[in-house]
């Protein structure tokens, strides 16, 4: 599905990203880490189509697509979904206005009907209930004052309303607690299909106790540096990441503390 | 020094026979007191950014006729009364017969109500130092050829909005002078839609004065919108003074051309008087559009909250000029200005200009203003949606002015506003 070759990509023209090879097929869970600063978020927001960063080298093809070539809304319609790691807030643009706007472009490049107002309230209300959100929050501003846990869930549900292929998780588990971290984690599941691939970017191994990954990488210095089964998560968070010659401030910050 | 250029003999005095005699003794008063009158110009403190976009040629000092039919671009339920280049058209007007309540244009005044309404033009825009916004006021107090004259008696209140169509009609060149008078007495209550449409191509201008006495208690709502073509400059102020424990409340929309020029002045004169000023406006291509506010809080106790929005695309040009003033007796006053402007390209340009001016020491005067350009994180966001860049970026702009749209008391109003605004950077970002 997802094919990542020697993937290199910069911001403000520093190389954060030093040739990337992936490769994820349909109905697989990768979860990518690494400490802080290895590049997890930028080769998110890369795939995503985020212009502050600049590819300067390799390719990514998806289903046979040159997707670098794609416009961001491009790569969504084609089937890229990310979930950010820091939910925007939106202030004068309603949850609701802005899932069903999302979601008609979606059935629209599909050659599928728009959906009109009742319609997409009742299939919303359904999917916010999956994620446990009060489905009073689709007449607020898009992530208007969401606690931390709320943003998180929104992206869950917004991937649930817009059924990607590929489903890129940044950080989705931090700042959660671990009821939050639960309902996350159902939801992720709930979107693992055959036809789907899923790829989450995480510092710490513990949302994988609740979302197994098929395959677990390690990013370190802008390169993946080890792959391996989901013991190479367990066997991180025993040894961390100092095992693996890497330098983590923020591992080693939280074994002072 | 080159003297300043002043209005020809033509212009200050138009031939129209519409008026009863004592207001077209008062307009000819008016007229003969502006002979040496200097027009703005760009040393004219509140016409700096104006002057240059204001054409007073001979042909504007012709008047336009009032024949033919209107016709309001609002499909909405309500009062309708229908003016066409400053002039009532009755056919095209429908609003019963109210107890309490009277809807009269002016040439149909008797010589003893035309006499008491002419003691009371221009009173709420009088008495001001800034002269060149009021010059034109006069300039329509010595030029309008009919108006309407709301009167509500005490109690009185109007159970559906009424709406004020005013056309210009540009098939010549011209000008054209509305002129409206609302007298709402004591807990009176009424809505009021003001809107300006055009129709024709050629070059024009309008200069419409609307006045209000609010008082004791009434509660008077004004929404105001701009929708004329490019071919019409618009002049147009606002007077309004409000009595003890009155509240007035303006809602004004406006697109951009190449002249748009509102001055709104309230004059809060008794105790517990409040008023609240919102404002949206959107230019593109080399649009103007100048808004100039001035809140006097002559007596204490009273409240005053201003709310404007200006977004700005490709090289046009959008100003806001603002003005609290807090009397020395005016103590335990609460003012809140606020006004936020959106930059939607390089070569467009907004000035914004809060000025308070307090003379009284316990009192809350707050104001903010801030010139932004579109969000590039929530664009990305919205776009890695599948949502078209196009039509996220009509959804960020429409977002910084929603809040005020959604203020608009009348919903039949709101919504066509709402389409409006959506249609207006929908073709602006089609250009972009």
């Amino acid at each position: 599905m997802l094919s990542i070759k020697n993937l290199h990509a910069s911001v403000e023209g520093k190389e954060i990203l030093k040739g990337i090879n992936l490769e994820i097929k349909a109905g697989e869970v990768h979860a990518i880490m690494g400490p802080n600063g290895s590049g997890k978020s930028t080769l998110s927001q890369v795939l995503a189509g985020n212009e502050a960063f600049e590819v300067t080298d390799g390719e990514v093809v998806m289903n046979g697509e040159n997707l670098l070539e794609l416009e961001t809304e491009e790569r969504a319609r084609e089937g890229i979904f990310l979930a950010f790691q820091y939910p925007v807030e939106i202030p004068g643009v309603s949850n609701m206005q802005f899932l069903r706007t999302a979601v008609n472009a979606m059935r629209k490049h599909h050659g599928e009907e728009e959906m009109n107002a009742a319609e997409f309230m009742k299939l919303a209300k359904d999917v916010s209930r999956q994620v446990d959100l009060d489905p009073a929050f689709l007449k607020r501003g898009v992530n208007e004052g969401f606690s931390g846990g709320e943003k998180k869930r929104n992206e869950i549900m917004q991937a649930l309303l817009l059924q990607p292929k590929l489903a890129i998780l940044d950080e989705t588990d931090s700042g959660l607690d671990i009821d939050a971290l639960k309902v996350v984690a159902d939801g992720v599941n709930a979107l693992r299909s055959q036809d789907r691939a899923i790829l989450m970017v995480t510092h710490y191994q513990r949302l994988l106790n609740h979302i197994v990954p098929d395959y677990v990488h390690v990013l370190a210095g802008g390169r993946i540096i080890k792959s391996g089964g989901r013991e190479l998560a367990l066997e991180l968070e025993e040894k961390g990441y100092g095992w693996l010659g890497i330098k983590d401030e923020a591992t080693a910050d939280n074994a002072a503390n | 020094m080159k003297p300043a250029p002043t209005l020809s003999m033509a212009f200050l005095h138009p031939a129209g026979q519409l008026l009863p005699e004592p207001l077209a003794a008062l307009r000819k008063q008016r007229g003969t007191a502006l002979v040496d009158m200097p027009l703005p110009t760009r040393k004219t403190e509140n016409w700096k950014y104006s002057s240059r976009h204001l054409k007073l040629t001979d042909d504007m000092a012709i008047s336009l006729p009032a024949e033919g039919k209107t016709g309001s671009s609002l499909a909405v339920p309500g009062y309708k009364v229908a003016f066409l280049n400053g002039v009532m058209m009755p056919e095209a007007s429908e609003y019963p017969d109210l107890s309490g309540i009277r809807i009269q244009s002016f040439g149909d005044l008797d010589d003893d109500e035309a006499s008491e309404l002419a003691q009371r033009l221009d009173d709420t825009l009088g008495g001001s130092d800034e002269k060149g916004a009021v010059q034109m006021a006069r300039l329509n107090s010595a030029r309008f050829e009919d108006g309407l004259l709301i009167r509500l008696k005490p109690g009185a209140a109007l159970d559906q909005p009424l709406f004020i169509i005013h056309e210009t009609s540009a098939d010549a060149s011209g000008s054209a002078y509305p002129r409206i008078f609302v007298d709402a007495g004591a807990n009176s209550q009424i809505t009021l839609v003001e809107e300006y449409i055009s129709s024709g191509s050629e070059p024009a201008m309008v200069n419409t004065v609307t006045e209000v006495m609010a008082g004791e208690g009434a509660n008077v709502t004004s929404i105001r919108l701009n929708m004329e073509g490019d071919n019409i400059q618009h002049i147009g102020a606002t007077g309004v003074v409000q009595q003890r424990s009155s509240r007035f409340e303006s809602h004004s929309v406006g697109f951009g051309g190449p002249l748009r020029r509102h001055d709104l002045r309230v004059r809060l004169e008794g105790e517990g008087a409040e008023c609240k000023l919102n404002g949206v406006v959107a230019t593109r291509d080399k649009q103007h559009y100048d808004n100039h506010t001035s809140i006097e809080h002559v007596v204490p106790h009273c409240n005053s909250e201003e709310t404007y929005r200006n977004i700005a695309a490709d090289q046009s040009h959008a100003i806001f000029s603002g003005r609290i003033h807090i009397h020395q007796d005016a103590q335990k006053s609460n003012a809140d200005m606020n006004n936020k402007n959106l930059l939607l390209s390089n070569g467009a340009e907004i000035d914004t200009k809060p000025v308070l001016e307090i003379y009284a020491d316990d009192v809350k005067c707050a104001h903010g203003a801030t010139i932004g350009q579109l969000d590039e994180i929530s664009l990305f966001y919205l776009v890695s949606r599948g949502i078209g860049r196009r039509e996220a970026n009509v959804l960020l702009t429409m977002a910084f002015i929603n809040e005020l749209v959604e203020q608009i008391p009348v919903e039949a109003v709101r919504e066509t506003v709402q389409g409006r605004l959506s249609h207006f950077f929908e073709q602006t970002f089609l250009e972009a």
